[in-house]
């Protein structure tokens, strides 16, 4: 036996083992950290700050360019999303959340920060501050998507007693959730820094700003809920009284004057350049000293966080890669920007008696319009960094013919051309070619001018904008609206739109609720907001009812956001070839509908609430359905 | 040799071949005798046997006999002879003061007592009583149909399933054991990966055994989906010195690929035809589109992009060079090989790759072996930077991208990229010189010592011990270039830079893997009387670590190759170990080679899991009767040779796997770190995520695997059987406990846990039949495999509602369903479709036309959707079965061989390129010039022709006819396709003497040149996977090649 256990012994040199089997095993990891180790650095807890504004859950976003683009205000130019618009119903599930991964996350860290020690207590306090700030962001997004939510403030544990229904929780009202963005906002925003030039971490003016939209929401869906009987439920987690209305515009209107008054730091309107479209679309990318911008998502070149919006969006000609051109903004949005003199009228494409006018320059058309205009949409005739843009359908011959062709640029022989010439804009409009302005018109907000933002390997860090100055003005304008103060909502309307160049006044009198639905259509164009106004306005199943649209219609009222949108039309340019005539070379338009634009939206009463799934209700039996699904 | 130099100018080759020339110079000792002899074959039929081997034993002397048997050499007068060949019972001879020494071999077919290496060791035939098959060096080397080991295994091995979806250069076949999962991979005793066994040089293994059933066992933790054991080549004791080289050259071209409507008239008609079927009207007027079919005018042109971007007849070329040998203290096997492939995208797209083997094993005493194992490789992929994570899909998908009236460069002239509106398919611009480059090179040492020592106490009784190095070093630069895309001014004559990208993309990526293995075994073998014993006891420790780094930089120029920190803007870093160790024993019985037992266990730990999760036990065993070797069996046979043997067996063994999809540190708590970066008040800060619960219940799952089977030979050995039966429950697979519900709003779910079982089940079976007419050598083998999976059981699975049970459930299912619709027919006319009572668009069949495809309404409620799908395919990867044919005949101094194999049970879906015409705007898949269509294109009215396709619409993907997965589209594939066909020719013996060789053979050798199966319609070879169809294809190779040994 001696021998044997030798022998064994001997193995275990050969084995290599001067380690035990445990230590052998026992591998280090070299990217977790522990929770000591995080919150007993005065930095670190940053760290998870850091994933917590990452997660917040916006609903336009960059990164995603067609969250921003959606319901008609543009076509989408890639060949893969074509079927978005051959669609009618919107699905019930569609734009629901349900991150409480998230929210339990926030919770605990929290309870772990007020746990812990060794960190200073001015940083303690206001990481406490800003992570009650982003649980109440996502709250905020919860009861706008979903109506009322359960509302988790502490960490819970299951203790696998086999029975966990103690950590059920019903459903809170609709109301009961904006109470508790509108409370939280109220208590963190002392605390919170108030500091104009802090934009990407929550600061009093974020607070506030939040506050106010909230109420203004809540107000609205108590005011216009009466519209809609049947978007509620019994026990109002869907609905909320109209009584409470004006409470809740009393609420939002007073934090939005908060910042208007400068109590949380000098927040004003953009006015840094004399042209006011270059103005406008400059709001959205100067990132030094922006009045405007109270709360953003930040971007940096060369730190790892970068977006590809201007790759997927740049005009595909002169791109800096092969690809952009895939938002295509729709011509009702494009109407509905005013004359300079503050009138609705739509582009003068016809004359009286209905014949096509030529202009001289294809954006000559664009001329004398609201300065926003070209400041949100790229027109044929214009530029983008410093770039003509190349958008134009094909040639007219006298006989009313047209030459085009079905790709960029391509060149063709007609009666009167001189050998072989271009056809059609190196930008389209080809209609079903990807890339290209398939509507006349490209993006402008949120593209970034600098060179290298359209390319895959540098990419671009424009920031996004949450919360603007713009944006409370008119939240403050509603508000005062609804609560008959048209003087003051007067007054902040006439603010936003001096900015834009209008040069009349509204009085008190013009003030209605179609010109503030108007001004915020125009305002906010692919900034994410226009969704959660439909809905809160109940007009969403109004404007989106099924019903393809008509060239009449989409040329006619065209201030009236509340018609009819639903389908994405689009505006050409054609060249006039006649030689010998004084039209010869000059351009005119045509009203066209993208080939692929078949279905109409749909957006039934249903769509209202988003469904919640069906595991949710499986697991949790206090979970009540939401309406007409 | 002429020929070789021919083939290979590289003076390094030739450096080699003299380097190995050299090695095989052997002297004489003066006062030895010459001996000749003849050496004849057993039986009635006595043949000469030529090449057959004469060593003197205990010296480095030998020879072989030539072609009519005889042979001559000088040996002392009290030497022994030994006479040996591949196929022949080894005899040994003393010479006894003979000057003629003549003798006849037996012939060792079929072997009994052949030798298979087994789970750390090696086990005579007779005895192995698990599911082993086993490949050799023969058979190997007679294959050239890639770079790959892997792409040589087509029906090699029963229960080993192939599929070479993508043959590009480098490309390696995925192949499974019994459709298992991916397998261990053992080489020379060290646990490897996948991508070292595939570049091995297949001229130096020796054999490939696969592990099948409860026989992986042995490797316990890793085992579970069977394992390969490789083993290289080694010198043979006693065996005289030889140089051999083996050399071929190939041409491949692809099997099949889709082509394009390479004209433009036809492609623009059959635009207007699309868009009159869609729209009631075309764009292009019958005026202009007769200039397409006068194809003067620039731009009516045609152009052929399929011809100008494949090449024809793409070289692979392959060297090896190897001296083996051995005395009977010292043997040795020494290889270098050089393998070099390019690709039909020309030779700008290529592969290359140097191998070393180094096997030396010394007898330091008679108790003490030592030996070392060096294996060493540089492996290297080469090609234009073009955009795309795979820089082989832009050139692909040109094909069907690019429109015939599209042409590479501007007004033609070479120098001028034309700009066609979407550059990056412009196979112009895919080349170093304006493209860019990517280099990718893998440098690969592996180093094995062992010891092995005899202990005096005991007799049988054997220590081993082994420790292995492992280095690999991965570099990988890419650059893709800025270019400009030029549109001609005719009028002008000007370029005008219209399109191109001001986008470089460089990067680097660079990985290490470090891997060390110790292992101490103890052996004991001993019989006593009628029993056998073989025992032993095993310690294994591995360890690894990967580093990796990857870096990207927007450099300002396109011609310097360095990477400058101001342009860097990401960089990724990571490092990682991994820790397992074994403790196995095995001990295995035999009464009188009748009966045998074998019983093995394994203890593993695993670092992955939690620390009282971390051991496993993993037993096994197996057993078999030689039914043939019983008395009554001898006396009831008598002497009658039709059944020779027979052997039943049987095993059972649970295996294990700790590979069930968790991260190695997640029964931690704690923040992950660099959970991406948010830019707060300008800064970059690293974010940080909470883990979350931690994982700290779950461990191994259990993969037991039952095999029965039988190996009989008939007829005096010739042929041969076998047949296995296998089935292998997995349990304790990561699933979930759903009779407690936690709801959603915890923000957490229940852990996983190990519950849920599934099984994979199957036959297989192999016949070999071997023998000669006369001077014709014969040997014809076969065989077949089946494998099917199935999900046995969850925990408890919940249901919504009794549709969710039929479409979501997997209890006790097939796990290989594909689901889809039934269609049942194309309507045949608009008339039909105006009464068609179905809405079969979803849009009250408005968007229908004659030649449409009618879908089936299951649940009859006068709609298409979800509810009317059923299973209509297979969804796996790797086919259900599988089978294989080999045909060998020699007849003198000519060799033919023939190896075919098939596979079934699989389906291919008709996607994208393939089922939508115009795909992305783009050229037209020639396949639907068979369609439904008008007489007059332009005029609707016309009456319809009938055909295989619905009528086209332009790029519409989104119409009833292609956006369901339907049994028009999915094709269940069967092939059976010719593997390799070679022809070889050995030199007579008065040349091999005249040029002072002992072997000289030349071959023809065939490799994929045809297959019969079911999508030759489609243009697709019927291994691709990718359902547009794509993807790169295997190549048909003709080789010509010289095998010489000196």
């Amino acid at each position: 036996m001696k021998k044997h256990i030798s022998i064994l012994m001997i193995m275990a040199v050969l084995a290599g083992s001067c380690t035990s089997d445990s230590e052998f095993l026992d591998r280090e990891p070299t990217n977790i950290l522990t929770q000591d180790q995080i919150f007993s650095d005065p930095e670190l807890p940053l760290s998870i700050l850091a994933d917590f504004y990452n997660r917040y859950y916006d609903f336009g976003r960059l990164e995603d360019w067609p969250s921003v683009a959606d319901f008609n205000v543009a076509y989408w130019s890639e060949a893969g999303r074509y079927g978005h618009f051959e669609n009618t119903d919107r699905g019930y599930g569609d734009w629901g959340t349900w991150d409480y991964g998230y929210i339990r996350e926030m919770n605990l860290f929290m309870e772990r920060l007020q746990a812990s020690e060794g960190l200073d207590e001015t940083d303690k306090t206001r990481f406490l501050a800003e992570a009650r700030f982003l649980r109440a962001s996502y709250y905020f997004t919860l009861v706008k998507r979903m109506g009322g939510v359960p509302l988790i403030l502490e960490s819970e544990t299951y203790d696998f007693s086999g029975d966990p229904s103690y950590l059920q929780h019903p459903r809170e009202t609709e109301a009961a959730i904006y109470d508790f963005v509108i409370s939280e906002a109220e208590a963190v925003k002392d605390i919170l820094p108030v500091d104009a030039n802090s934009k990407s971490r929550a600061t009093k003016g974020a607070a506030l700003a939040m506050e106010a939209r909230a109420a203004l929401y809540a107000g609205s869906i108590a005011n216009y809920g009466q519209t809609t009987p049947s978007v509620s439920l019994p026990g109002e987690e869907v609905g909320i009284p109209a009584s409470r209305a004006e409470g809740y515009y009393q609420t939002a209107l007073t934090a939005a004057q908060a910042i208007i008054n400068g109590e949380a730091g000098n927040y004003s309107l953009y006015t840094k350049k004399p042209d006011l479209s270059e103005n406008f679309a400059s709001l959205f990318y100067d990132k030094s000293n922006n009045p405007e911008a109270i709360f953003v998502e930040d971007y940096k070149l060369q730190s790892g966080k970068v977006h590809g919006f201007t790759i997927a969006n740049q005009p595909r000609y002169g791109a800096e890669e092969e690809e952009g051109g895939r938002i295509n903004p729709s011509l009702s949005l494009v109407e509905a920007f005013e004359t300079l003199e503050g009138e609705c009228e739509p582009l003068p494409i016809t004359d009286g008696s209905g014949n096509y006018i030529s202009y001289e320059n294809p954006d000559d058309l664009f001329d004398g319009r609201d300065a926003r205009l070209e400041g949100t949409v790229i027109v044929p005739g214009s530029t983008f960094k410093g770039r003509a843009v190349d958008i134009w359908a094909g040639v007219i011959l006298p006989d009313g013919s047209i030459v085009s062709g079905d790709s960029r640029g391509q060149q063709k022989e007609f009666p009167g051309s001189n050998g072989q010439e271009q056809v059609v804009g190196f930008d389209g409009p080809i209609d079903g070619l990807e890339f290209t302005a398939q509507t006349g018109f490209y993006i402008r907000k949120y593209q970034d001018p600098k060179a290298g933002s359209g390319q895959r390997g540098v990419q671009s860090d424009v920031w996004f904008i949450r919360y603007r100055y713009a944006e409370v003005l008119l939240n403050a304008a509603e508000a005062a609206f609804e609560l008959g103060q048209t003087d003051l909502s007067a007054e902040y309307m006439n603010q936003v739109r001096s900015r834009a160049g209008i040069t009349t006044e509204l009085t008190p009198a013009d003030i209605t609720f179609d010109k503030i639905a108007h001004e915020r259509f125009v305002e906010f164009a692919f900034e994410g907001l226009y969704f959660f106004d439909l809905k809160r306005w109940r007009i969403a199943h109004i404007v989106m009812d099924g019903v393809p649209m008509t060239e009449q219609e989409v040329t006619s009222d065209v201030c009236d956001v509340t018609d009819r949108l639903t389908q994405p039309w689009g505006l050409w340019p054609y060249k006039i070839s006649d030689p010998g005539s004084a039209d010869d070379g000059e351009w005119t338009f045509r009203v066209r509908k993208p080939g692929r634009a078949t279905g109409a939206d749909r957006f039934r009463l249903g769509n209202y609430y988003s469904e919640i799934g069906q595991d949710i209700l499986n697991n949790n039996p206090l979970i009540v359905r939401n309406p007409n699904q | 040799m002429k020929t070789l130099l021919l083939v290979f100018k590289k003076p390094v080759s030739v450096v080699f071949l003299v380097f190995f020339l050299s090695l095989s110079a052997t002297g004489f000792a003066q006062d030895d005798e010459e001996i000749t002899g003849t050496v004849t074959s057993v039986g009635e039929d006595s043949e000469p046997l030529p090449f057959i081997n004469v060593m003197v034993k205990g010296t480095t002397r030998g020879t072989t006999t030539d072609f009519d048997g005889n042979y001559s050499i000088e040996a002392a007068p009290d030497a022994t002879l030994v006479f040996s060949y591949l196929g022949y019972k080894t005899l040994e001879v003393a010479v006894d003061g003979r000057t003629e020494v003549s003798i006849q071999l037996e012939e060792d077919i079929a072997s009994m007592d052949e030798v298979v290496v087994t789970g750390y060791g090696s086990q005579e035939k007779k005895s192995i009583t698990g599911a082993i098959s086993t490949v050799t060096s023969d058979d190997l080397e007679r294959v050239h149909g890639g770079s790959t080991v892997s792409s040589g295994l087509a029906g090699k091995l029963p229960g080993v399933s192939f599929r070479m979806a993508d043959g590009r250069p480098g490309a390696s076949a995925a192949i499974q054991i019994r459709n298992m999962g991916t397998p261990l991979y053992v080489i020379d005793g060290i646990q490897q990966d996948e991508g070292q066994f595939n570049n091995l040089a297949p001229n130096d293994i020796e054999s490939i055994t696969i592990l099948k059933d409860a026989s992986a066992a042995i490797y316990g933790v890793r085992a579970a989906n069977g394992v390969v054991v490789v083993t290289t080549k080694k010198g043979k004791k006693n065996s005289k010195s030889t140089v051999s080289v083996d050399s071929y050259v190939g041409w491949q071209n692809w099997s099949r690929f889709p082509n394009p409507v390479t004209d433009s008239y036809t492609y623009q008609k059959l635009v207007a035809e699309a868009e009159v079927n869609q729209n009631g009207s075309a764009n292009i007027t019958p005026e202009e589109l007769e200039k397409y079919r006068v194809g003067e005018e620039n731009g009516y042109k045609s152009f052929n992009w399929k011809d100008f971007i494949i090449k024809k007849n793409a070289p692979l070329r392959n060297l090896n060079v190897n001296a083996s040998g051995g005395s009977e203290d010292i043997n040795y096997y020494l290889s270098a090989t050089n393998l070099k492939q390019e690709s039909v995208l020309g030779d700008e797209f290529r592969f290359e790759r140097s191998n070393i083997q180094s096997n030396v094993n010394a007898n330091i005493t008679d108790r003490l072996k030592v030996g070392v194992q060096i294996n060493g490789r540089i492996e290297k992929r080469e090609n234009p930077g073009i955009p795309g994570f795979d820089d082989y899909w832009l050139p692909r998908f040109a094909i069907l991208r690019n429109r015939p009236y599209e042409r590479p460069y501007a007004n033609d002239n070479p120098e001028y990229l034309n700009d066609i509106g979407h550059n990056e398919t412009n196979w112009a611009l895919h080349n170093f010189e304006t493209g860019g480059y990517k280099r990718d090179t893998w440098r690969v040492l592996q180093t094995n010592f062992t010891a092995e020592y005899d202990l005096p106490f005991l007799k049988g009784l054997n220590l081993k011990g082994m420790y292995s190095y492992y280095i690999a070093d991965h570099l990988m630069n890419g650059h893709e270039y800025t270019y400009e895309a030029y549109t001609y001014d005719a009028q002008n004559d000007t370029y005008n830079v219209t399109g191109g990208s001001t986008n470089p993309w460089r990067e680097r990526e660079q990985n290490k893997v470090l891997r060390n293995i110790y292992q101490g075994q103890l052996h004991y073998k001993e019989s006593f009387g009628d029993h056998n014993i073989d025992a032993m006891f095993i310690v294994e420790r591995q360890e690894a670590k990967y580093l990796r780094n990857w870096v990207h930089s927007v450099p300002q120029t396109n011609v310097l190759p360095l990477i400058y920190f101001s342009d860097v803007d990401t960089y990724d870093d990571s490092e990682s170990e991994e820790a397992r160790i074994g403790y196995i024993g095995q001990i295995s019985y035999n009464y009188r080679d009748k009966y045998y037992l074998s019983f093995s266990g394994r203890r593993d730990a695993s670092w992955k899991f939690a620390p009282d999760q971390r051991v496993g036990y993993f037993p096994s065993v197996s057993g078999g009767w030689r039914i043939t070797e019983e008395q009554f069996m001898k006396d009831w046979l008598g002497d009658s040779k039709v059944l020779d043997n027979l052997k039943i067996r049987a095993s059972y063994g649970v295996l294990g796997d700790d590979n069930i999809g968790i991260g190695a540190f997640d029964y931690l708590t704690g923040y992950n770190y660099n959970q991406g970066v948010a830019i707060l008040d300008g800064q970059p800060v690293i974010a940080s995520r909470d883990k979350g619960q931690p994982i700290t219940n779950i461990t191994w799952f259990k993969s037991k695997i039952t095999d029965i089977g039988l190996d009989a030979y008939f007829f005096d050995g010739k042929l041969s059987a076998t047949f296995d039966y296998f089935y292998r429950l997995r349990t304790g697979l990561r699933g979930r406990k759903y009779d407690i519900l936690l709801q959603n709003e915890l923000g957490y779910g229940l852990p996983d846990e190990n519950v849920n079982s599934d099984a994979q089940f199957g036959v297989e079976g192999a016949l070999s039949y071997n023998t000669n007419f006369g001077d014709v050598s014969f040997n014809v083998s076969g065989n077949a495999s089946l494998t099917r999976s199935k999900f046995i059981s969850s925990y408890k699975p919940r249901f919504n509602n009794s549709w969710d049970r039929y479409r979501s459930s997997s209890e006790d299912r097939y796990n290989t369903i594909f689901w889809g619709y039934e269609a049942i027919g194309q309507f045949q006319s608009q008339e039909e479709i105006n009464n068609y009572p179905v809405d079969i668009d979803g849009r009250g069949n408005r968007t229908l036309l004659p030649g449409d495809i009618i879908y089936k309404d299951i649940n009859q409620d006068g709609r298409i959707d979800g509810y009317d799908e059923r299973p209509i395919g297979y969804n796996n990867y790797n086919p259900l079965i599988n089978f294989g044919l080999s045909f060998q005949v020699a007849y003198k101094n000519f060799d033919l061989s023939a190896d075919f194999s098939g596979a079934s049970g699989y389906s291919w879906n008709q996607e994208w390129e393939t089922r939508i015409p115009f795909q992305n705007g783009g050229a037209l898949n020639e396949i639907f010039l068979d369609r439904w269509h008008r007489a007059d294109t332009f005029d609707p009215n016309s009456e319809w022709i009938p055909g295989k396709y619905p009528a086209l619409r332009y790029n519409n993907g989104g119409h009833s006819n292609y956006n369901k997965n339907s049994t028009f589209w999915l094709h269940n594939v069967t092939y059976l396709r010719a593997r390799t066909l070679e022809l070889g020719y050995s030199l007579g013996d008065g040349l091999l003497d005249k040029l002072k060789l002992q072997r000289a053979r030349f071959y023809v050798n065939a490799y994929n040149l045809f297959s019969i199966d079911n999508l030759q319609q489609y243009g697709i070879d019927p291994e691709v996977n990718d359902t547009n169809g794509l993807q790169y294809p295997q190549n048909k190779f003709v080789n010509v090649g010289i095998n010489l040994s000196i």
